[in-house]
């Protein structure tokens, strides 16, 4: 498992690395800019990019054109993006990967504060999956209009759908609610008829078919 | 301006002393001359002619001195009329003053309509009238007429031919005299206005054909008339030479109202600015070039009413101050040949120099006014800089620390050897730290959006919807190949958009808003509204005032439309063409 971190600010840089080698993972390279970072990737072919989205050159969205165009170029490398600050637009973005390419993430920095959970996210990730910053999740589900769709799922349904969203698997989701596989299946049976959600049977699909149902 | 009490009481002491010298003479007629008193004491009256019209213009018109001219002419009058006093050292003064009237005719026309002489030629042509009058009178009486016992009292030879070389002297000089002064009154009617020309016309002709009568009817009348009717006409045309300058000095001379109490009534009823008050100064004192320029104590320099720099005094112009409280406030630049009298603008001046100081307060406000503007834009500029400055140094600095001190406190949480309590009190401070991150995090954003950093301002109001509570709908409409916003606009687009939404959640009670974004024409129009409580005016946001504040600094506008119960609708328009 090889990694190549994208990171400007040493000190972020080393504290990426020393928990990416907590996960199990062996940091190949580290670069501070977007260009580097593309260059090393191609280089070095890891199993996944870690990499922060403000960076030079420009110092506003680069690392996110980086982490894509390295997707494009090499779709087997999984993404994982760091950001203080995360936006459904960037969610968007990522997630619409081409069919058979690697995981992809999308985290707030700060989730690195909860090591564990971090680093069965980024495993995740390099599994295969999409995983989406709980955040956006629940930005998205805010329940705003009474008429609104969201707002005729159940609180359980709630539960399941913020899951789901973040790219859990049934399995996942069944654990964490302490309910059986079984009926997770049937609450997202039930989500999708009410959202009128595309029929998706990837865990890492539905995350998109979610994000594009809150889309404007 | 119609004089101080002191210079009023002055002047009836002066009329009282003449009518005093004028009863005198009219005593000293009657006593001492057998002859046709009656033709005689018209000497006198002509005399108190004189000196009501030299009253009447002088209280008047203070600063006009053909008031003095006229009352100069009634002493004049009196002194010649003591000719025929039979007394021969009271006649005496009549010998030698007899042709004086004369020369003070001449002299009030030339120095009309201000009394005053301009110029080399004017004073040469009063020079020699009165050298004519005074002087070459003398051979007159010191070697003529020596059969005449009364007249003889200043003779001292009886030399005829002297005499009459002196009298034919005396002609001559008179006669240059007469001329440079008619050639001169000729130019300043050429150079008069119409409305000029008809005060002059009629005074001019009148003046200087009374002036040639007299001494060509002494030699061409007499077999027509007899001496007494002679005396009789001359002296009615004399007198009235004073009545028609005394008019012509009340009308105002040349100015169409000279009289200031006017412009001061024009001054308290309008408020029509500089062009406003020029025109009325330069109708008030006859003067259709008169300019006003302000004094601008920063540059040390006049300016115009724009604030531009004034042109100086040209060639012939002249110019004023104007001083207000012992400040220089500006001046009034005129015509010198137009207006004779500089007291007459001086007094012009202290009328109108409440109005002007006004004037000049406008100017100046305005100029301030765009330094402000500018002064503000800059501080705008800066304080944006600032922010910007601030968020990224904590956004690169302060936050990772905090997620790294988080990690660590995660990992300590995690190892083998921790008892218990420690664990937990690890696991807190983890919680402490990232909930700190959180906060942290949030200021940055309030400080500047990332999201407006990072992809510009359609990404950010796109964040923005996503994170309001209410199903807010965004359409954007800034058409690709419009020029491309400034940061300032884009920061205050975003935290307009920003400040109603919040406004809406907060108060509003609503269930649904629109933001709406279009550019077009260098213009940006923000337009944000709900179906809300509305009253969002009422209740007097310092948010809205202070991005009602952001927008105008931009030179934009800001319109919120926010009737009780009927939704709120916060409008910003900003002109942001590069």
């Amino acid at each position: 498992m090889r990694v190549v971190i994208g990171e400007d600010e040493a000190l972020m840089r080393r504290g990426l690395a020393l928990v990416l080698e907590h996960a199990g993972f062996e940091v190949t390279a580290v670069a501070a800019d977007a260009d580097d970072l593309v260059r090393k990737a191609t280089a070095h072919r890891p199993d996944l990019v870690v990499t922060d989205i403000r960076m030079p050159p420009s110092n506003t969205d680069d690392g996110l054109l980086a982490a894509r165009a390295i997707r494009e170029r090499h779709p087997q490398i999984a993404i994982l993006v760091l950001s203080h600050y995360v936006q459904r637009r960037y969610a968007t973005e990522l997630l619409q990967r081409p069919n058979g390419a690697a995981g992809v993430g999308y985290l707030l920095k700060q989730r690195i504060t909860d090591v564990d959970t971090f680093c069965t996210d980024v495993r995740r990730v390099h599994h295969g999956a999409s995983v989406l910053d709980p955040e956006i999740v629940s930005t998205l589900l805010k329940v705003d209009a009474p008429n609104a769709p969201v707002a005729r799922l159940t609180p359980r349904q709630l539960e399941v759908l913020e899951l789901m969203a973040q790219g859990r698997s049934n399995a996942a989701i069944a654990e964490r609610l302490v309910i059986t596989e079984k009926a997770v299946v049937g609450h997202i049976s039930r989500i999708y008829d009410l959202l009128d959600l595309p029929p998706s049977p990837q865990d890492h699909r539905r995350v998109l078919a979610v994000l594009q149902h809150f889309s404007h | 301006m119609r004089g101080s009490a002191p210079f009023r009481a002055a002047l009836a002491l002066v009329g009282v002393i003449t009518v005093a010298l004028a009863a005198l003479e009219v005593v000293l007629l009657l006593s001492w001359h057998a002859a046709v008193p009656g033709v005689l004491v018209l000497f006198p009256i002509v005399g108190l002619i004189y000196l009501a019209a030299g009253v009447s213009a002088w209280s008047r018109r203070p600063s006009n001195r053909l008031g003095a001219l006229l009352i100069l002419g009634a002493l004049a009058w009196l002194a010649a009329g003591l000719l025929n006093v039979t007394v021969p050292a009271i006649a005496a003064i009549g010998l030698v003053t007899a042709v004086l009237p004369l020369a003070l005719v001449l002299h009030m026309l030339v120095a009309f309509p201000s009394g005053r002489l301009r110029g080399r030629a004017d004073r040469a042509a009063v020079a020699a009238i009165y050298f004519a009058t005074l002087v070459l009178q003398a051979p007159a009486y010191l070697f003529g007429q020596g059969a005449d016992p009364v007249s003889a009292g200043l003779a001292i030879a009886d030399r005829p031919e002297l005499a009459r070389l002196g009298s034919t002297v005396q002609d001559s000089v008179g006669a240059l005299a007469a001329a440079i002064a008619i050639v001169l009154l000729a130019a300043r009617y050429r150079a008069a206005s119409p409305a000029q020309r008809r005060v002059l016309g009629p005074l001019y002709l009148y003046g200087i054909a009374v002036w040639l009568f007299i001494p060509l009817s002494a030699r061409t009348i007499p077999p027509l008339l007899g001496p007494i009717e002679l005396a009789v006409f001359q002296l009615a045309l004399v007198a009235g030479i004073p009545i028609a300058f005394a008019i012509a000095v009340r009308r105002g001379g040349f100015a169409q109202m000279a009289d200031l109490d006017e412009l001061s009534a024009w001054l308290a009823v309008r408020s029509d600015g500089a062009v406003g008050l020029t025109r009325a100064l330069s109708c008030a004192l006859g003067d259709p070039t008169l300019r006003l320029v302000l004094w601008a104590p920063r540059s040390g320099g006049y300016v115009d009413s724009r604030g531009d720099r004034a042109v100086d005094p040209g060639p012939g112009e002249a110019a004023v101050e104007v001083m207000l409280a012992g400040r220089r406030i500006g001046a009034i630049v005129y015509d010198a040949a137009l207006i004779g009298e500089p007291s007459v603008v001086h007094a012009a001046a202290r009328t109108v120099a409440v109005a002007l100081d006004h004037q000049r307060l406008t100017v100046e406000l305005t100029a301030s006014g765009d330094r402000l503007r500018r002064s503000r834009e800059r501080i705008a500029h800066a304080a944006d800089d600032e922010r910007r400055r601030i968020a990224r140094d904590l956004h690169d600095g302060m936050q990772s620390r905090l997620v790294l001190l988080g990690m660590e406190a995660s990992m300590l949480s995690s190892a083998p050897d921790l008892s218990p309590d420690a664990r937990t009190a690890v696991a807190e401070l983890r919680n402490g730290l990232e909930a700190s991150v959180r906060e942290l995090g949030a200021l940055v954003h309030g400080l500047m959006p990332p999201a407006l950093l990072e992809r510009g301002l359609s990404a950010a109001v796109e964040d923005l919807a996503d994170r309001t509570p209410i199903r807010t709908d965004v359409d954007l409409d800034l058409a690709p190949g419009t020029p491309v916003l400034s940061p300032a606009v884009e920061l205050t687009a975003y935290f307009v958009i920003a400040e109603a939404l919040a406004n809406t959640v907060r108060h509003a009670d609503a269930s649904r808003l629109q933001v709406a974004l279009h550019q077009r024409d260098g213009r940006l129009r923000v337009d944000v509204r709900d179906d809300g409580d509305g009253g969002a005016i009422a209740r007097g946001e310092t948010g809205i005032r202070g991005i009602a504040d952001r927008v105008d600094v931009l030179g934009g506008d800001l319109t919120i439309d926010s009737p009780p119960g009927g939704g709120t609708r916060i409008t910003a328009e900003i002109p942001c063409a590069s």
